[in-house]
């Protein structure tokens, strides 16, 4: 660290080093230890300005204040389990339809395609025997 | 910044309805948000309606806070900080008065026991400083406010307001330049009001 940079430093940060920025602490450290005047005038400066700023008080709580604020936590409406995810709910609805919409798609596809199957796995309300009965009718009727 | 939160564990006590922890949570943050809302607004009862906001905000949402985000304590500052500004925008056509802020009761002596004379003059450089303060342009005092009295981070502070580190170092400088101007002229002002009697009688 250059001493102008260290009085950079001391004119935005102040003189004391816990509210300087953590990585350049050390050197700065190093750089008071070893004196150079530059570097001890600027850090004179900061001081003061420091002191004057600790003069300031600003307001602090008095009773009445903390009484009311301790008071406003239990007076508060927090949000309800519905608020909370008031969000997410109207989106959760608008997945759960689109399933919905998906899984009845793909039951009318599955109803409208040709079975691939063997036909004697599925029932049916004709059995050959049926079959066999209409047919022999049909014969009978076109002899007479 | 992976360092853990440590206002998380007491939020998650104050979002579960602990008294002891809204007491807790009152008394750790309360001094903090006063002192920041009177700094920047340099009015005391303004800075206490900030105070009382804030903190609904935090009941508000300390059931559903959830860490890994921003810190608490940085959260926190954005949200008094977003009141201060309403509060600033709203006067903008009646800016800060040093003079008013000088009569306003907004600085308190908080030494134990000095003498009434000690007393007087705390509160004299207070004063002093307070307007000091005021005088500042609002972006000059936002940055030493957050930076020195508030203690944040560089990093901290410069996110706060939304600006880069190098922005913020520029302000600080400039803020801390026109304090000693301000200072210096006011000591002179004064050296000379008491070297000529009679002069500066109100």
């Amino acid at each position: 660290m250059t001493p102008e940079r260290f009085a950079h430093l001391a004119d935005a940060y102040g003189a004391d080093l816990k509210h300087w920025p953590e990585a350049e602490r050390e050197d700065a450290r190093t750089l008071i230890a070893r004196g150079d005047t530059r570097v001890l005038v600027a850090l004179d400066q900061a001081a003061w300005l420091d002191q004057q700023l600790d003069t300031h008080h600003a307001a602090q709580p008095d009773v009445r204040l903390i009484q009311q604020v301790v008071a406003s936590a239990f007076a508060v409406e927090r949000p309800s389990f519905r608020s909370r995810f008031s969000n997410w709910l109207p989106r959760l609805g608008f997945v759960g339809a689109g399933l919905a919409g998906i899984a009845a798609g793909m039951l009318v596809t599955s109803l409208s395609l040709p079975l691939t199957g063997t036909p004697d796995a599925l029932p049916s309300i004709f059995d050959h025997g049926d079959a066999d009965l209409m047919l022999s009718l049909d014969a009978e009727e076109s002899e007479q | 910044m992976k360092e853990t939160d440590p206002d998380t564990e007491l939020l998650a006590r104050v979002g579960n309805n602990d008294p002891e922890a809204v007491k807790e949570m009152v008394s750790r943050k309360l001094p903090r948000l006063l002192a920041l809302a009177s700094r920047l607004l340099g009015d005391a009862e303004e800075a206490r309606d900030i105070a009382q906001e804030s903190f609904l905000r935090v009941w508000k949402n300390a059931a559903s806070w959830r860490s890994g985000q921003a810190r608490f304590d940085t959260w926190l500052h954005r949200v008094a900080l977003n009141l201060c500004y309403d509060r600033l925008r709203s006067r903008r056509e009646r800016p800060l008065n040093a003079v008013a802020v000088e009569e306003e009761p907004l600085i308190e002596a908080i030494d134990s026991s000095p003498s009434p004379e000690e007393q007087l003059q705390h509160q004299a450089q207070s004063a002093q400083l307070a307007a000091a303060l005021a005088a500042l342009p609002e972006r000059q005092r936002e940055a030493i406010v957050l930076q020195y009295y508030q203690e944040l981070s560089n990093i901290e502070a410069a996110a706060l307001m939304e600006v880069s580190v190098e922005a913020l170092e520029s302000l600080l400088s400039r803020a801390r330049r026109n304090l000693r101007r301000y200072l210096a002229e006011s000591d002179r002002v004064e050296s000379d009001r008491t070297a000529t009697p009679g002069r500066g009688n109100r």
